[in-house]
C-alpha cells in the first residue's frame, strides 16, 4: 500500500473504531437552567400551558416559546446513501447523524436524523408535510432522483418552512462560488464562457439553474449524461419528459451549438468543465482537457477518486482544478453552504430559501475567499474560514426579508451578530464537554 | 429563439414524407415509454413510409404539417371514419400528432388541432383522439382543447 493510499484509508478504519465507541455523535440537552425540582414546575406542567395558550392565540409564537426556530430535519428514504446507492434507512443513519454534526457545529442549528421505512414519494412528501409544526427547516438528504426533483418542488410548494435539498440547492451553491471565482481569476466573462457540465444529475440540473441565474447564457450551457451530450433533438428527449422533466428542460435550452457526442466533444474548446458524474480516474481524458480553450477550469467533483487526477489536468492545460476532496486544493464541499444559509434562513424564520437567497451566498462565498486573495489553489474559502458562516447567514437573510419571504425583519448586523453567537456557542459548547470529558477521547 | 411568426401550418405535401415519417417514428418510440406493448418494431421505417404514403393519396385522411424555413417541425394527421352503430355518424379521428421538442410550448400543437378541425367541419360530425393512456401530457392537451374521455382500450398479453 502506498502512503497515499494509506492516509486515503485510514478514516474508514477510524469510523469503524470510533462509531461503536461513541454511539451516536449527537445528543440533546438544555438550554434552560434546572436548579431545583420546582423548576420543572415551569418547564413542564402547570407552567407549561400558559405558553401552549399563547401559541394557541398565536401560531407564529411557537418560534418566540420553543426551540422550533433552531431545528432542522434531516429526511432521507435511504435510496441513494452516498455513493453507495439504496442501502436502505437504517444504513443510511450514520450519514444523517454525521450531517447533524455539521449543522451543529458549523451553524449552530439543532438537527434532527429523521430516516424513512418507506421510498414512496407521496408517502415521503405526507409525511414530511405532517411534521411542519416541530420544525424550523428541513433538509433531505439522499433521495435518488429523479423523485428527488419531485418531493423537494412539491414541499417547497406546500410547506412553509425552507425545504432544501444538499444535493442540489447545496452542491450548486457552494460549486457556483468557485465559478465565480475561478472564472474571475483566469479573467473571463461569466457572459462568453462555455460550460460542460458531466453528469446530469442532481447535482449538475441544480448547477445549470443556478449558473443560469447568475448570467451563464443556457445556449453556453452542455450538459452530458450516460447517452451524451443533451440537446433538443436527441433520440430519447420525448422519453425524458416522462423520465425526468427537469432533464428535458435543460435539453432544450442548453447547446445552442448543437454539439453532438459524448465528454470528448462537449469538452472541446470549452472554458469550463463541470463534473459530477462517476468515480474516475479516467472518466475524463487528459487529451480531453487538452482541447479545451485556454486557461481551462476543470471541476472534477466525484468522489471519492475525482474524474481526472488534478495533476493530470493541469498537466493537460487547465489553470484551476477543483475536486471534492480535502486533500486536495479547492475542495468544492457542501459544508461550506449549507450551515450558513440554514442559519440565515432560520433567524429570519423564511418560510422557503430561493435560488436568489442560494446565488447569495454563493456571491459572498465566493467574495470571502476574493478578500483572502485568490489563487490557482485557493478559488474557495474552507471551513476554517469561519466567518464564512455568519457572512453567508447575513446576506441569505437579507435576501429573504428583501423578496417578502421572511417572517420577522433584523437590519444586517443584528442577523450576523446572531449567527455569530450561535455558531460560535456550539462550538465553545462542543469544546467544553471535550474538557470535561463529557466527550470522552477517542479509544487508542 | 424561435419565433412564432416563422412557423406555417399547411398542408402536407409529397416532399414532405421523410420528414413526417421521422416525426411519426418518435412519436411511436415516445409510446415505448407507456407499456411493453408498445414497443416498436425494427421495420417501422418502412411500414411508416407507406402508412403517411397512402393516407397522402386518400380522401378519408388528412395530414397537415408545421413548417418553419423549410423544415417540418411538427404533424398531425387524422383518418375519417363512419360510425355505423352510433349518432352522430362520422368522426374525425386524430391519429398521429407529434411537435419537435425544440418547438413546444408555442400552443403549436393546438394550432395543429385547430387546423385539422378546421380542415375537416363540413365533412365530420365529431372529432376524436387516440393516444396511450399513460400519456399523462396527451391528457392533459386534450383536456384543455375540450375534449372528454369517451372511449378506453384494454390489452393484456396473449402468450407467455
Amino acid at each position: 500500500m502506498t502512503s497515499l493510499e494509506e492516509k486515503a484509508s485510514r478514516p474508514a478504519i477510524l469510523a469503524m473504531k470510533y462509531h461503536p465507541f461513541y454511539k451516536g455523535k449527537i445528543q440533546i440537552a438544555l438550554k434552560c437552567p434546572v436548579t431545583s425540582y420546582d423548576d420543572f414546575a415551569i418547564w413542564y406542567t402547570p407552567g407549561v400551558a400558559e405558553p401552549c395558550k399563547a401559541i394557541q392565540k398565536n401560531v407564529d409564537l411557537v418560534f418566540e416559546y420553543t426551540n422550533r426556530a433552531n431545528t432542522v430535519a434531516i429526511i432521507t428514504d435511504g435510496t441513494r446513501i452516498l455513493g453507495l446507492g439504496d442501502i436502505g434507512p437504517e444504513a443510511g443513519l450514520p450519514v444523517m447523524e454525521g450531517k447533524a454534526l455539521l449543522f451543529k457545529y458549523l451553524g449552530g442549528i439543532d438537527a434532527f436524523p429523521i430516516a424513512l421505512a418507506t421510498k414512496d414519494a407521496e408517502k415521503i412528501i405526507e409525511i414530511v408535510k405532517a411534521l411542519e409544526p416541530s420544525f424550523g427547516g428541513i433538509n433531505l438528504e439522499d433521495i435518488e432522483k429523479p423523485k428527488c426533483f419531485y418531493i423537494l418542488e412539491r414541499l417547497r410548494q406546500e410547506m412553509r418552512i425552507p425545504v432544501w435539498h444538499d444535493d442540489q440547492q447545496g452542491t450548486a451553491t457552494v460549486t457556483v462560488a468557485a465559478f465565480i471565482n475561478a472564472v474571475k481569476y483566469v479573467g473571463k466573462r461569466i457572459s462568453d464562457v462555455i460550460v460542460t457540465l458531466i453528469g446530469a444529475g442532481a447535482a449538475n440540473i441544480a448547477i445549470a439553474r443556478l449558473l443560469i441565474a447568475y448570467g451563464v447564457p443556457p445556449g453556453n450551457l452542455r450538459l452530458v449524461d450516460s447517452k451524451g451530450v443533451l440537446h433538443a433533438e436527441r433520440d430519447d428527449i420525448d422519453k425524458l419528459q416522462f423520465q425526468d422533466r427537469w432533464k428535458y428542460e435543460m435539453a432544450l435550452k442548453t447547446n445552442k451549438d448543437r454539439v453532438v457526442g459524448g465528454i470528448p466533444e462537449a469538452l472541446k474548446g470549452a472554458d469550463v468543465c463541470i463534473a459530477m458524474s462517476k468515480p474516475g480516474p479516467g472518466v475524463i481524458k487528459k487529451e480531453w482537457v487538452t482541447a479545451m480553450a485556454d486557461n481551462s477550469i476543470v471541476f472534477a467533483c466525484a468522489n471519492p477518486i475525482p474524474e481526472i487526477w488534478p495533476w493530470e489536468a493541469k498537466e493537460a492545460g487547465a489553470k484551476i482544478v477543483a475536486t471534492g476532496r480535502s486533500d486536495f486544493p479547492n475542495q468544492v464541499n457542501n459544508s461550506l453552504g449549507f450551515p450558513g444559509i440554514f442559519r440565515g434562513a432560520l433567524d429570519v424564520r423564511a418560510y422557503t430559501i430561493t435560488d436568489e437567497m442560494c446565488l447569495a451566498a454563493a456571491v459572498e462565498l465566493a467574495r470571502v475567499a476574493e478578500e483572502k486573495g485568490l489563487s490557482e489553489e485557493y478559488i474557495l474559502p474552507t471551513m476554517e474560514d469561519w466567518e464564512v458562516y455568519p457572512r453567508e447567514a447575513t446576506v441569505v437573510a437579507m435576501k429573504a426579508i428583501e423578496q417578502g419571504v421572511a417572517r420577522i425583519k433584523k437590519s444586517r448586523d443584528e442577523v450576523y451578530e446572531e449567527a455569530y453567537r450561535k455558531i460560535k456557542a456550539a462550538r465553545d459548547q462542543t469544546k467544553l464537554l471535550m474538557e470535561k470529558g463529557f466527550i470522552p477521547p477517542p479509544p487508542e | 429563439m424561435v419565433s412564432v411568426q416563422d412557423i406555417e401550418i399547411r398542408d402536407a405535401k409529397p416532399e414532405d414524407i421523410n420528414y413526417i415519417v421521422e416525426l411519426v417514428i418518435r412519436l411511436k418510440r415516445l409510446n415505448e415509454e407507456f407499456d411493453p406493448l408498445f414497443k416498436t418494431r425494427d421495420d417501422i421505417a418502412i411500414h411508416t413510409k407507406k402508412y403517411i404514403e397512402s393516407a397522402l393519396g386518400s380522401d378519408d385522411s388528412v395530414i397537415l404539417v408545421a413548417e418553419r424555413k423549410g423544415k417540418v417541425i411538427g404533424v398531425v394527421k387524422a383518418d375519417i371514419v363512419d360510425r355505423i352503430f352510433y349518432e352522430p355518424r362520422i368522426e374525425g379521428r386524430i391519429k398521429e400528432l407529434y411537435v419537435l421538442p425544440e418547438f413546444r410550448r408555442k400552443e403549436l400543437g393546438k394550432r395543429l388541432v385547430e387546423a385539422v378541425i378546421e380542415r375537416l367541419k363540413n365533412k365530420v360530425d365529431m372529432i376524436t383522439a387516440e393516444f396511450p393512456t399513460l400519456n399523462e401530457i396527451a391528457v392533459r392537451f386534450y383536456n384543455t382543447l375540450g375534449f372528454r374521455c369517451i372511449m378506453s382500450n384494454y390489452a393484456i398479453e396473449a402468450r407467455e
